[in-house]
């Protein structure tokens, strides 16, 4: 009779059975996967920096070249900001880069004046993470409500107004939302002088616990989180919408109205929990196109966060800085993707036991 | 029989008919006269206006006037000329990127939902992984080791980084399909990969390719502009995104009588993606309303 | 305008029906005009009584149903009828039920509307292997319906779903902490007629519970539904379009085309002496362990384009029987022997002419 395709095997008894589950498969399994990425990247990373010709590092022996120094030397000073032999065979040097990274560390800074490339990125990657991460957070649950509202309202004057505002914020890139916001709220509304919204925190703000700290804080992170929001709110709102749309017609809610229960619960515990499932696996696209956008969103503002560092290590070719970011960012959205995932096989439960994959 | 080789048929004839459901929906067609009034100005503006390649003290800029209908930039430069002139590049990239996305995103989707097995496995996992890296990173990163100013290799690089995304729905898009009664019915019948694959489902998938070519062409406006926004492809010619990137740079940001300078190519840009998207969506709409809600 | 009929009452016994249903009539808006999916429909159903309502795809059956629990979707409209439902104390010392009150349903405001499903009448839905929550366990299932009605909390709640789990003959043991996938179809179907008796409603509706189920499990539903039956005082209404299931749960039958109740009576009159030609053809499309292949037969054509009615008897284009009387006036109900009633210009000879029918059903089946 027992259909339940569990592959647990039940032979002493567990107090949080639901809890092993998860551990036994899901969560290990999640986690294993996150690292096979990291590593993936990692290892990609590390042949077109090193193993390319015309590669980054080739680039920059031949500007020190240039510059008057000899081949060998040239040699001993990119190894030396790279954390690498370069002299050693490839797989050996493919070995010593994992290892530095395994310890954090990235090498130094061609340009600031010989940093450590994890100092730097540990500076700035507080604010990239407050501003995406609120922002993202935000428009996830912000689109979640109106995609929903839409969906009941449907045909009406709303749905056709939210519907196309939100195909508009869709389409217009972040960086144009940016300028026009500034435009508007500087120039045309005068109501905050631009050069005062530059920047992460005014000069003179000390950080600590104090009020004028948060304040201006916030006061920095407003646009660009603004910014975010708006460029990512309505994907968010369509998916929902056509999300629920499609839930609506499940034969569970009508069985849950049969059943007599109040629209408050069929709404969240029926509807809205159903019909927010598929974007959750929405959330790594979403994730990695907002830090990707972040990279001029922050180079606008002038906002101190890894964006920015990233634009100035463009700019002077300043290629560990940039493996660094590069890394860290893909780090940070692989592990948001496997928070999201959890997030995801805990409101689903189907998630949980199915095996492999998709 | 007849049955089972129908919608090779309507290959041709489902053409016509997009047509005309476009032209009836108001959204979709307004999208498609501005991409046709963009792309014909776009090209052939430029053998009519004079070039703007010359400094002009005496009107620097300038707000709206009837001389002038969109203001004049930095230099003196008509914005308006400026826009004629910078539109030739971002289409030639868009339309380029686009095709190869969609061709690149059609093979490996359709690879991977017909053969299935581990190649399905593998081919989704890089799909899954090709996800979490953050596209334009890579891309600005990419173009500081790869002199970009070949249009082309521009493309290609777009295709090479945005396909996966589109290759997921192309590859259930087939899964569906496979499962129609005709493809079915054809493959029980033996009449061989190529047969059903350009015959039975191509035909019926075609909507579907083409929003996703959209798709892919805003996607690479974005990546495009973005790119030149940040001064990383040198382009020699006039380019929206160089307009602006030029006027960000000269502040006009902070200026009120610069403000046009900008809005100039930020309202092309946008305007011209909210064509593309409103397009995409109304054919969405017409032909398969579920299909986009499970990405 | 057609008289009400009390389906098959035994005269002596003056209790109020648990439902009543007198001239009920849905349309549905369409884009080419109004479907009128039931059309002047009057029936009772007694306390203890399992009516089923049997009919083809189409033939306004589940509309019926969704109507008695006020669960019709917005393009739908009552335009006349009332539907009234008696609420019974439980039962006076010398055995008869005591009308407590009853319920105008269509008169009940949206929240009384609420309390009112299941708790009074619940609804069993077709296609039931998605009618639970997927993300929801069992037990948080029956949770949400009993909080929804003030009913049963906590222990006690679970000891009573404990029990009518076990009234569908499931282990609550392995069920009340499952989630609905763990479960298999039947199942499932077997925990939501559990939900159904939960609050103990005077009357279950059963819209085609064993479809899209596998002959076994379909055997074991029906099974489950026949041990309810003895077990349980309540009143069902059982819609399906096979009449053999109908045969085995039913104390009465009522044979449901275009809409319109067209023959009703006890189920061994339904069976043994059938009137009207649509249940004949019922009847002789099902197929039966020691009839051949010859014997059975379906009926041709198909159901009618509910938006375009036939004129006269809307049977008229399938019916063997059909002469100009047939296609110009609508016959009435009849009572023709006490309890059952048929709608048909020919029903005196219709058996008669059963034979017929069967051959020219035969032959329009082969050209």
């Amino acid at each position: 009779m027992s259909t339940i395709s569990v592959p647990v095997t039940t032979e002493r008894p567990v107090s949080f059975p639901w809890l092993r589950r998860i551990t036994s498969n899901f969560l290990l399994r999640r986690l294993l996967k996150a690292l096979f990425t990291i590593w993936t990247v990692t290892t990609l990373i590390f042949f077109v920096i090193r193993a390319m010709p015309g590669s980054p590092v080739d680039i920059f022996v031949n500007d020190l070249v240039l510059k008057g120094l000899t081949e060998e030397e040239a040699m001993r000073r990119a190894a030396s900001l790279l954390h690498i032999d370069l002299s050693e065979p490839l797989p050996k040097q493919y070995v010593e880069f994992l290892g530095n990274l395994a310890r954090g560390d990235l090498g130094i800074s061609y340009i600031n004046r010989g940093q450590e490339v994890s100092t730097l990125i540990a500076q700035r990657l507080p604010w990239t993470l407050f501003s995406v991460g609120t922002s993202l957070i935000i428009s996830f649950f912000l689109g979640i409500f109106l995609g929903m509202i839409i969906a009941y309202k449907r045909d009406t004057w709303l749905d056709h107004l939210l519907t196309n505002i939100a195909a508009g914020l869709d389409a217009i890139p972040a960086y144009m939302t940016a300028i026009v916001l500034i435009i508007l709220i500087s120039l045309v509304w005068k109501i905050v002088p631009a050069g005062e919204l530059r920047g992460s925190l005014s000069a003179g703000i000390k950080p600590g616990f104090t009020f004028d700290f948060f304040g201006d804080v916030l006061k920095h992170v407003a646009l660009p989180a603004l910014v975010y929001i708006l460029a990512s709110v309505g994907s968010w709102m369509l998916t929902m919408k056509s999300s629920t749309v499609s839930t609506l017609g499940e034969d569970y809610v009508t069985v849950a109205k049969a059943r007599g229960l109040p629209e408050s619960r069929i709404i969240t515990a029926y509807v809205g929990r159903n019909a927010s499932l598929p974007l959750f696996t929405r959330f790594a696209l979403s994730i990695a196109f907002i830090l990707g956008g972040s990279v001029i969103i922050e180079k606008i503002f002038t906002y101190q966060g890894i964006g920015l560092l990233l634009t100035q290590a463009l700019y002077s070719r300043d290629y560990p800085v940039m493996q660094g970011i590069f890394l860290v960012t893909t780090i940070a959205v692989v592990f948001s993707n496997a928070i999201a995932d959890l997030l995801y096989g805990f409101l689903d439960p189907r998630i949980r036991v199915q095996g492999e994959g998709n | 029989m007849a049955a089972i080789t129908a919608p090779f048929g309507s290959a041709i004839s489902e053409t016509g008919k997009t047509f005309k459901l476009i032209a009836r929906n108001p959204a979709s067609f307004i999208g498609l006269l501005v991409l046709v009034v963009i792309t014909i100005v776009s090209l052939v503006g430029p053998m009519v206006i004079p070039p703007q390649n010359h400094a002009n003290v005496a009107e620097i800029l300038e707000g709206p006037s009837s001389r002038h209908i969109l203001g004049t930039d930095f230099q003196g430069s008509d914005n308006l000329a400026l826009l004629v002139y910078g539109g030739k590049d971002i289409l030639e990239v868009a339309f380029v990127a686009g095709l190869l996305t969609t061709l690149l995103a059609v093979a490996v989707g359709s690879v991977s939902a017909f053969l299935g097995g581990i190649v399905d496995t593998v081919l989704m996992e890089l799909v899954n992984i090709w996800l979490t890296i953050p596209q334009f990173p890579l891309l600005a990163i990419l173009a500081t080791m790869v002199k970009l100013s070949d249009i082309f290799l521009l493309a290609v690089l777009l295709a090479l980084l945005g396909w996966a995304g589109l290759a997921r729905q192309i590859r259930s898009q087939v899964l569906s399909l496979k499962q129609r009664d005709y493809v079915e019915a054809a493959m029980t019948l033996n009449l061989g990969t190529p047969h059903i694959i350009f015959r039975e489902m191509l035909p019926n998938m075609m909507s579907f390719v083409a929003i996703s070519l959209i798709f892919a062409a805003t996607s690479a406006i974005y990546q495009q502009t973005s790119l030149v926004f940040l001064g990383l492809v040198p382009f020699s010619s006039a380019n929206w995104g160089t307009t602006l990137s030029l006027a960000y740079t000269k502040g006009a940001i902070y200026q009120s009588d610069a403000a046009w300078t900008m809005l100039a190519p930020v309202g092309a840009i946008a305007l011209f993606q909210l064509a593309l998207v409103s397009l995409s969506r109304s054919l969405d709409e017409v032909f398969n309303p579920r299909l986009r809600t499970s990405v | 305008m057609q008289k009400h009929f009390a389906l098959g009452a035994p005269p002596l016994v003056i209790s109020q029906p648990t439902l009543s249903v007198k001239n009920l009539t849905v349309e549905y808006k369409a884009r080419r005009g109004a479907v009128q999916a039931v059309r002047n429909v009057s029936f009772d159903v007694q306390r203890g009584e399992v009516l089923a309502l049997i009919g083809e795809s189409g033939s306004g059956k589940t509309t019926l149903g969704l109507a008695l629990v006020g669960l019709l979707p917005s393009t739908a409209r009552i335009s006349s009828g009332t539907i009234t439902y008696a609420r019974f104390k439980s039962t006076a010392p010398n055995g008869r039920a005591i009308p407590e009150r009853t319920i105008d349903v269509l008169k009940l405001s949206q929240n009384q509307l609420r309390e009112f499903r299941w708790k009074e009448c619940a609804m069993v839905f077709q296609g039931a292997l998605n009618a639970l929550n997927p993300v929801l366990r069992i037990s948080d299932q029956f949770a949400d319906t009993a909080k929804a009605h003030g009913y049963l909390q906590g222990k006690a709640l679970q000891e009573r779903a404990a029990h009518v789990l076990t009234l569908v003959r499931l282990d609550p043991e392995r069920v009340w902490r499952a989630y609905p996938h763990e479960l298999s179809g039947g199942m499932r179907q077997r925990v939501l007629i559990a939900l159904g008796l939960l609050l103990e409603p005077q009357l279950l509706i059963l819209d085609e519970p064993t479809t899209a189920l596998d002959i076994l499990t379909q055997r074991s539903i029906m099974d489950v539904l026949k041990e309810l039956r003895q077990r349980l005082d309540f009143s069902l209404i059982f819609i399906s379009h096979d009449l053999s299931l109908a045969a085995e749960l039913a104390d009465r039958v009522a044979t449901v085309y275009a809409g319109k109740i067209v023959e009703t009576g006890d189920v061994y009159t339904m069976f043994k002496n059938p009137r009207h030609p649509y249940t004949i053809g019922l009847i002789n499309a099902v197929p039966t362990l020691a009839g051949t292949k010859e014997e059975l037969t379906s009926i041709p054509g198909s159901p009618p384009d509910l938006i375009n009615l036939p004129s006269g008897c809307k049977f008229h284009p399938r019916c063997p029987l059909a002469d100009e009387q047939t296609r110009s006036i609508e016959p009435e109900m009849e009572e023709i022997a006490a309890g059952h009633w048929v709608m048909c210009w020919h029903w005196r000879t219709a058996r008669e002419a059963l034979h017929v029918y069967k051959e020219k059903a035969v032959v329009g089946a082969e050209s």
